[in-house]
């Protein structure tokens, strides 16, 4: 069922027998996926079957919630990220998260991109420079080149997630993570995003959780389905979406449940 | 149809009359406040009260000059702030974001019970506990300083500057302690930048409402700060007795001749400390108000 992705060379990201309990309740099943370099892949499923927990492992934001417990091996560029000597902060400097509500901190937008450069040490005089590198990727340096320095909050829902995707990239990952990042937008706000995350592919890593079909099948290179826990299905989107191996799978893209 | 209309319309004057009645009385207060302590100044010009430097107010001589008195107060006030305004911050940080919820749990209730304890017992531990400290502390000639109210008064502050702190950091969104991890902040990184700033405003209002506790403290000041209506002078004072206009008022008041000049002065002291309050409270609310809008 993986066939086509085990003859990219090196994944980004690995993951081998993942498991993951909240308390006694067993959240994540053995999860077995090898993700490429450079590449979207985008993980659907119905809602509390777990994708959402997944890529909270990828970045070890699952560390914040009490009674979690997690084992299993998951690799990025071939350290365990789960490993004694890892350190949390440089994990995710390397591995950027971007939400489902728009969150951007209450100060300036110029602020905001420079919070992570800033407490990673970045010298002031370089500041404006990422600043504005990272606003130009995110596509929305035309929009907020002669408003800098007024509240982020001042943006509308759309400019404001890609002011979010701005500030994680200054911080300059090479793998970044898409929690549901247009659940909260309108159409043309999602349509925007979903072209930036197309084009940042040529940099990054990308994973993104999708509640949205048609929005996996748009952008992604590849999909996993999950379903109660379990990853059933894993491959290239095309074939994901045109010829799924597994009957739950076919159930879900047809829109039988979920 | 039309007696339930009527008998809604009746419980609707009834919470009307009931509600319109504490600003009635909020009103004849600053009436009979402002009246008596007005007549003060048909014997004393405005400028002699708030500039005059001595308060004699029985001797043969009498003089009623407020600034050793509101000099005195904000003495106090400061040096209550300057102790309990790190120490609240600070335990409200620990209670909302870094103790286990189990000792948060466990640590509220103490605070707010704190909040309940009456001023007069606080009086008297600051003067069997505090006051025989100070004078060992420092070698003072006596206890009953400023420093000693500032103390009590700090710690009279503390819930009300906790609680209300701790509620606006707790009320800062979730989400943007999640974005600032990702971003690969530390917890520390991520409180002193995010979180702090984000409530800032609530903090403030916490902050105003505790000094406006501690400007109308009466009972602690007047037990441990020893009463001395003279001009403190600055930072040393605060080692020597000073007199609050809260502890003049209640010192006097008892004594004094219903309609004497005394007895009008000590109801201006209580105008100039009503509009102090009052001012306070104002500025606190408004910066309440500036921060629900921020938070949604």
């Amino acid at each position: 069922m993986t066939e086509s992705v085990q003859n990219v060379s090196q994944p980004q990201i690995e993951v081998e027998n993942l498991n993951l309990w909240y308390g006694e309740k067993q959240a994540l099943k053995n999860i077995s996926m090898q993700i490429p370099k450079n590449s979207v892949t985008a993980l659907i499923g119905p809602s509390g079957c777990g994708k959402s927990t997944f890529i909270r492992c990828l970045n070890r934001m699952n560390d914040l919630i009490k009674n979690c417990r997690i084992e299993g091996k998951v690799s990025i560029e071939g350290r365990d990220i789960y490993g004694q000597d890892v350190d949390v902060v440089e994990l995710r400097k390397e591995v950027g998260m971007v939400f489902q509500k728009p969150n951007p901190f209450p100060m300036s937008i110029y602020d905001n991109v420079a919070y992570g450069p800033r407490i990673h040490g970045a010298s002031k005089k370089d500041l404006d420079g990422i600043v504005e590198q990272a606003l130009r990727s995110a596509a929305i340096w035309e929009e907020t080149s002669d408003r800098l320095k007024s509240p982020a909050l001042s943006l509308s829902g759309g400019q404001q997630q890609r002011l979010c995707i701005a500030r994680t990239l200054a911080v300059k990952p090479r793998t970044i993570l898409f929690d549901e990042p247009t659940s909260a937008l309108d159409p043309i706000s999602t349509s925007r995003i979903e072209d930036l995350i197309m084009n940042l592919k040529k940099d990054y890593t990308i994973v993104i959780v999708t509640h949205n079909m048609q929005q996996a099948a748009r952008i992604s290179d590849y999909t996993g389905f999950f379903l109660m826990g379990e990853l059933i299905e894993f491959g290239q989107t095309r074939q994901i979406f045109h010829n799924p191996q597994e009957k739950s799978t076919e159930d879900y893209i047809t829109g039988r449940f979920g | 149809m039309f007696s339930r209309n009527s008998k809604e319309k009746g419980i609707e004057s009834v919470l009307f009359v009931i509600s319109t009645l504490t600003v009635a009385i909020l009103f004849l207060i600053c009436l009979f406040l402002f009246r008596d302590g007005l007549l003060l100044f048909k014997e004393t010009s405005l400028l002699d009260f708030l500039t005059g430097k001595f308060w004699y107010p029985t001797s043969v001589n009498e003089q009623f000059g407020l600034v050793p008195l509101f000099l005195g107060s904000l003495l106090v006030t400061v040096g209550a702030i300057l102790f309990s305004v790190p120490l609240g911050v600070a335990s409200a940080i620990y209670i909302s974001e870094i103790a286990h919820p189990k000792v948060a749990d466990f640590l509220k209730p103490f605070i707010e019970i704190l909040a309940g304890v009456p001023s007069v017992v606080y009086g008297f531990f600051g003067l069997v506990v505090l006051v025989p400290l100070m004078q060992e502390t420092f070698n003072l000639p006596t206890g009953q300083t400023a420093l000693t109210g500032s103390i009590m008064l700090g710690i009279m502050a503390l819930p009300t500057i906790v609680t209300i702190s701790e509620d606006a950091i707790s009320s800062v969104p979730g989400t943007l302690r999640q974005g600032s991890l990702a971003l690969g902040a530390t917890r520390w990184q991520t409180i002193y930048k995010v979180i702090i700033p984000a409530a800032i405003s609530g903090i403030s209002a916490a902050v105003m409402l505790g000094v406006g506790r501690a400007i109308g403290e009466t009972m602690v000041v007047l037990m441990v700060t020893g009463n001395a209506a003279i001009i403190p002078s600055f930072p040393g004072g605060f080692l020597d007795p000073v007199r609050t206009m809260t502890a003049t008022i209640a010192l006097e008041m008892g004594e004094v001749p219903q309609g004497s000049d005394h007895f009008h002065a000590l109801f201006a002291v209580g105008s100039v400390l009503f509009i102090i309050t009052f001012l306070v409270n104002l500025v606190a609310d408004s910066i309440k108000k500036k921060y629900r809008f921020k938070v949604s």
